[in-house]
């Protein structure tokens, strides 16, 4: 849920809160609220949302806040918090709150356990050179704590627990869907290993998103399973207008002043911590990255289209670009990101109706 | 924590300036505040992490003053002098109180030689009416002291103790807040930290927030259970977050807890 209310951006880390207008907020959660309730009407299977620090391109702190809100608004949809960044937090919180979303929304939870981009570690005082260790352990804890009948005890290296009994326990059994992100070969890997769903929610390019998707079902196969096509999620910027032409002016400036002016302060903290750190010293060359994310960023949006990395156009065009994702990529899931930047509220409803009566009917049974 | 040993200060002078300089590792120029120099606990745990170059600016501790150097941004061109002789072309520098007042003019004047600037618990940026010294004894020292039981340094003579205080005013007159200064903040270029105690009674937190507005590339720290004097209120504390600070440079705001490196 982004800020709309910037006029110029700035390269400042953090950015200063000094703007924030609480009455406008108070409105921005509101629509923000009802658009995502909306997604039920409109034949959406999952309602997402994802949560940043320090980040007024989202405004969601805590993302099981917003889904607490959302149970109260539907009951069919499966709600997706998109998710805990589990490394930064205490993962026995993350357990209770997400077993109590869970129970609440009478198993609709889907278990986002993620990792955070790297400026939420500055935000959140957490060393970024021990992300993966810490993901690894609060995973498995938060796991244990969802399954484990009896009360525990936890001696690990990132986390002491002396005895642990959490209640609620999840409404699934044994715990809930776990969505991991599947971004870099490691945590492709990981997903795998533990049998969770895998997720590309910012995809670089449909080569790369594939080969994190076979290298995910490779290892699967590997540790004796085979995930379905609905165990892969890709999420998308997305537009859909009347015409192509307009979809394209809605997410070009959508995406520019998403890009352009509200990420710039995260961009700084970022590249100190690419530079700095070993945060990615997992998954290839940190420059490397660095520079494939830079360059989709500088990319126009015809050129994104074409790369297969928004969906954006009228509903016939979005009907072939989804069957040309499914295609290359082999996923089952789309995460649609509609509120991109400053795209009007009217027009991310238009898109959603469009969806609802011309591109769901067309996709439902792929 | 155990405290630092007491370093033992060799003497000297250049450019001018009796000065002290203590310990091993990276170069810092240490700018005293209104009360002279105070060879405090901060000042031990900073010389176990850095060689600290402590220079006693004109008319403090009973030297004289100095002929043509009258105002903030003479004395500033002095300290530019001393420290281009005793450290090199370019220098760290860290200012208290007084001296990050002063500290400020230096980067402004001299920014090419200026590398890292640390202004802990500057004066010279005051609200009117907010804080400052002019206040009775016990009460002067709830706002200067955290933990008086800490403070050491602090045994200068009466009459030198009064001198000092005039000197401040010598150097910049009656004022709380440069405003000269306050409209050039904005020419410093180099990374800056602002450190305020969270008991600091004598600069009020609204001068870091004015600093860290105006620098461009600038942090503002604040030191939990501290007042004015940090660096005897909290010395490891401060010494340890000066030393991530000019080490770490802007990778400063990483926690580097975990790391080998």
């Amino acid at each position: 849920m982004p800020w709309t209310y910037f006029e110029a951006g700035t390269e400042d880390w953090p950015i200063a809160n000094a703007s924030f207008d609480a009455v406008k907020a108070t409105d921005l959660y509101r629509t923000y609220v009802d658009e995502m309730a909306f997604a039920e009407e409109c034949g959406f299977d999952w309602i997402g949302c994802n949560e940043h620090h320090f980040s007024p391109y989202g405004l969601m702190a805590n993302c099981n806040l917003i889904g607490s809100a959302l149970v109260q608004k539907t009951s069919r949809v499966k709600l997706a918090m998109l998710g805990n960044l589990i490394p930064l937090l205490n993962p026995i919180r993350v357990a209770e709150e997400y077993a109590m979303l869970d129970v609440m929304s009478g198993g609709r939870l889907v278990a986002g356990l993620m990792r955070g981009i790297a400026h939420e570690y500055a935000a959140y005082n957490i060393p970024p050179d021990s992300s993966w260790d810490r993901l690894k352990e609060a995973y498995e804890l938060i796991v244990k704590a969802w399954t484990e009948p009896v009360p525990f005890r936890w001696e690990g290296e990132h986390y002491q627990f002396r005895s642990v009994s959490i209640w609620p326990r999840p409404h699934q059994q044994p715990h809930p869907t776990i969505l991991m992100s599947g971004g870099s070969v490691p945590s492709a890997k990981f997903a795998a290993e533990n049998r969770t769903m895998m997720g590309i929610v910012q995809l670089d390019s449909l080569t790369t998103a594939r080969q994190n998707v076979d290298l995910y079902r490779q290892t699967a196969r590997d540790n004796g399973w085979e995930p379905g096509p609905d165990c892969v999620l890709v999420g998308l910027h997305t537009c859909i207008a009347e015409t192509d032409e307009e979809a394209q002016r809605l997410l070009g400036e959508g995406e520019a002043y998403f890009y352009g002016t509200l990420s710039g302060g995260p961009r700084t903290a970022q590249r100190i911590i690419l530079q700095k750190s070993r945060y990615y010293a997992d998954s290839g060359s940190s420059e490397d990255r660095a520079a494939r994310r830079a360059r989709v960023k500088t990319m126009s949006i015809q050129e994104r289209i074409e790369a297969g990395t928004v969906l954006c156009g009228s509903p016939k065009t979005v009907v072939q670009q989804i069957k040309r994702t499914i295609e290359a990529v082999g996923n089952g899931v789309f995460n649609l990101n509609f509120k991109i930047g400053r795209i009007p509220d009217d027009a991310v409803y238009r898109g959603m109706k469009l969806f609802r009566d011309q591109v769901l009917p067309e996709v439902r049974d792929l | 924590m155990s405290p630092a040993r007491t370093p033992s200060w060799e003497e000297g002078r250049e450019a001018g300036l009796p000065y002290r300089v203590t310990g091993e590792g990276q170069p810092v120029l240490f700018l005293h505040g209104a009360g002279g120099v105070r060879l405090t606990a901060g000042l031990d745990e900073l010389a176990q992490r850095f060689r600290v170059y402590l220079p006693t600016l004109p008319g403090y501790d009973g030297t004289p003053t100095m002929p043509g150097v009258t105002s903030m941004q003479e004395l500033a061109h002095l300290v530019h002098g001393f420290a281009k002789t005793a450290i090199g072309p370019t220098y760290d520098v860290i200012g208290f109180s007084f001296g990050g007042w002063l500290a400020s003019w230096l980067a402004v004047l001299h920014p090419e030689s200026v590398q890292q600037l640390a202004l802990v618990a500057p004066a010279g940026f005051r609200p009117e009416g907010q804080g400052g010294l002019n206040f009775p004894h016990e009460e002067l020292q709830r706002r200067l002291f955290a933990h008086p039981e800490r403070a050491t340094g602090d045994d200068k003579p009466p009459e030198m103790v009064v001198r000092n205080r005039e000197m401040a005013i010598y150097y910049h007159g009656r004022v709380d807040s440069d405003a000269e200064l306050i409209d050039r903040l904005g020419e410093i270029q180099c990374l800056t930290l602002i450190v305020q105690g969270t008991r600091d009674g004598v600069i009020p937190a609204e001068s870091g927030r004015l600093l860290r507005r105006r620098i461009r590339s600038s942090y503002l720290a604040y030191l939990f259970d501290a007042a004015h004097m940090i660096d005897s209120d909290q010395p490891a504390r401060l010494a340890g977050l000066l030393e991530e600070f000019f080490t770490r440079g802007e990778a400063f705001i990483i926690n580097w807890s975990d790391s080998a490196a």
